[in-house]
């Protein structure tokens, strides 16, 4: 289990995880880039570090590697403190989102080059080359330059690098965010299964939570060099923590509201919100919320907001709409099955929810 | 490729431009092939006598023995020495980094003249003057400036992430510098070394202050002898650097043209 650890923030003693990080801080002059991040990895799973550009995610991997210093706190890798330990000592096999293979060697030498670093004798460490080659199917490229490999072949030259030299962490910064959609899709699976068949405990950058959300076993979202949840994906995604984590992981509708006695008034709805006193925002996610043109009531089982159509769109497989409704804009998805009609703009709806769908958070 | 059509005004003013430019050679090709006495245009006879001669000129060889080594160890000691400023002037980024680079580049903005004669007063008294040492520092004032500028650039155009996966590799950071980055500085060392060489090759002002009887550059020796004699050998001198420079060049094309390729 991923947890926050803040009462062992001094302890370096082993605790929960294979990686863990007690109290790593960044700071540039005022700017905290990263602060006080606590986290345990447990062996062989594999963690996003999820966040917009600029949430620390980053700087955080960097400091990991060691290619960042910190600037409080400490890194422990199986029970070994090595927060100052140069990046050449660290053990860790890094994969950077602009592949960073060697131009001037051809696959073969890229792979072999941290066996070669270790010493590993000759004939082990080609065997060792082969395997990881065939691991990401290039099999036959050994002697190219890495120009002569598109994006998808240089990045997975770049996992057999960073892998054959049995790395005990792999890091991964953003390694898909240079290639086009499809292949990404592809390359995201592969890294997947490769990370489960090897065991191999790693970290996974990336702003795309599609990415975090269905590869990895948690998934940890920054903001503001702050952590905001730590979680499974399952977690993240149905009971966000924030109104950030609800907002960035996930398409969300906003409601502006204002809270007394545990209940919530929003556009003339009475929403749970137990805990809460003045302003709050009141959110469900777009396709949690049905349409209809029945003038459903609300009831103890659903919310209902009344509304009028301002835009439709057909998406193929999905039908979106845009509804006034509550003093502003709300959104709508669904699922095409064939044969509905469109709405026009301007026809009177009624929208509903499941009250379990619906987020409360104190307005910011 | 897109054929746009080019008006015929710009053909003309580059076609005058390259007639410009090519002018010297198209005096100068001639009179080396001349097999007369003085140097005249065009020439009544044609021989290759002024090609041989020059081989047999003793002081003539003697200070093109001296050129070339002078280039090689100032091309040899401006890379030993620009290296390490650039590298510590792009990657360490000290304080006033700026300011140095552009102190660094100084020399170039000061004439060759200034430069010449300011040397020749700190030399004398030091008793370089006339010296094989006394020239190559002489030309490391010029050459320097390139090196470093060449090698800031070369060095700062390199993506810092591959380093770093090296590092993450295990390699320490000379092992990191010696095999990735010197290697992927190939275009740029080659670019720097053809300059220097050339740049040294080709310096006649500065080398006109410190050369003496016994010591000369072919560009000062070929001076004092177009200023004593007006015979055709070196219109032939000159053909043969055209063709050594241009042999130079080449090899500098053909090697950022061959680094495009894997550097892309």
């Amino acid at each position: 289990m991923i947890r926050t650890a803040p009462e062992e923030t001094a302890g370096l003693k082993q605790g929960e995880g294979f990686l863990s990080l007690r109290g790593l801080t960044r700071r540039y002059g005022d700017f905290v880039a990263v602060d006080d991040f606590n986290l345990d990895v447990p062996k062989g799973e594999l963690v996003a570090f999820l966040g917009p550009s600029g949430c620390g995610k980053t700087t955080s991997l960097r400091m990991i590697a060691g290619l960042a210093p910190s600037t409080s706190g400490h890194i422990v890798v199986n029970g070994r403190d090595i927060t100052g330990v140069p990046p050449y000592q660290r053990d860790m096999g890094l994969v950077f989102q602009s592949y960073a293979l060697f131009p001037h060697m051809d696959i073969a030498k890229n792979v072999a080059f941290g066996l070669e670093m270790r010493k590993v004798p000759k004939a082990e460490a080609a065997e060792r080359v082969r395997e990881a080659i065939a691991m990401v199917r290039l099999t036959g490229k050994e002697h190219h330059r890495p120009a002569q490999l598109s994006g998808g072949q240089q990045q997975r030259v770049a996992l057999a690098r960073a892998l054959v030299v049995r790395p005990s962490i792999l890091l991964l910064d953003e390694p898909l965010s240079n290639l086009d959609a499809k292949l990404r899709d592809e390359m995201r699976n592969e890294i997947r299964d490769i990370q489960k068949r090897l065991g191999i405990t790693a970290v996974f950058v990336t702003h795309d939570q599609m990415e975090a959300l269905t590869i990895c076993d948690k998934v940890v979202v920054m903001n503001h060099g702050k952590l905001e949840q730590m979680g499974t994906p399952h977690e993240i995604y149905e009971h966000p923590k924030t109104a950030f984590v609800a907002g960035f992981v996930g398409r969300i509708n906003r409601l502006a509201g204002k809270a007394s006695g545990g209940v919530a008034e929003v556009a003339g709805l009475k929403v749970a919100a137990p805990g809460f006193n003045g302003p709050v925002e009141v959110m469900v996610r777009p396709h949690r919320v049905s349409l209809s043109t029945d003038g459903v009531q609300a009831d103890g089982e659903r919310h209902a907001l009344p509304g009028t159509v301002t835009r439709a769109t057909f998406a193929g497989d999905i039908l979106e709409y845009e509804v006034e409704a509550g003093g502003t804009i709300m959104k709508t998805e669904a699922a095409t099955r064939g044969g509905e009609a469109v709405l026009a703009p301007g026809t009177p709806v009624t929208l509903s929810w499941r009250p379990q769908d619906t987020y409360v958070y104190a307005a910011s | 490729m897109d054929e746009r059509p080019i008006s015929p005004v710009l053909k003309g003013v580059t076609l005058v431009m390259f007639l410009f430019l090519l002018a010297p050679l198209i005096v100068v090709v001639p009179i080396s092939f001349s097999g007369d006495a003085y140097m005249a245009f065009p020439p009544t006879s044609w021989s290759v006598k002024w090609y041989g001669a020059i081989f047999h000129d003793a002081q003539m060889t003697a200070a093109f023995t001296i050129s070339i080594l002078l280039a090689i160890v100032v091309t040899v000691i401006s890379l030993l020495v620009g290296l390490p400023a650039a590298y510590a002037l792009v990657r360490l980024k000290p304080r006033g980094a700026e300011a140095l680079g552009s102190l660094f580049t100084a020399p170039l903005l000061l004439p060759t003249i200034v430069l010449g004669l300011a040397i020749l007063l700190v030399f004398a008294p030091l008793g370089l003057l006339g010296t094989f040492q006394g020239l190559v520092a002489a030309h490391l004032i010029v050459t320097l400036p390139y090196a470093v500028r060449v090698l800031s650039t070369a060095l700062a155009t390199l993506p810092i992430p591959v380093e770093e996966a090296a590092a993450t590799l295990g390699a320490r950071p000379l092992t990191v510098f010696f095999k990735v980055t010197l290697p992927m500085m190939r275009s740029g060392l080659v670019s720097t070394a053809a300059l220097c060489f050339l740049v040294s090759f080709d310096e006649v002002v500065l080398s006109l202050f410190m050369t003496g009887p016994r010591l000369s550059t072919l560009p000062v020796a070929m001076y004092h002898h177009v200023e004593q004699q007006a015979d055709p050998m070196v219109a032939s001198l000159s053909v043969l650097l055209v063709v050594l420079t241009l042999v130079v060049v080449l090899i500098v094309d053909r090697t950022a043209g061959l680094a495009k390729t894997f550097v892309k």
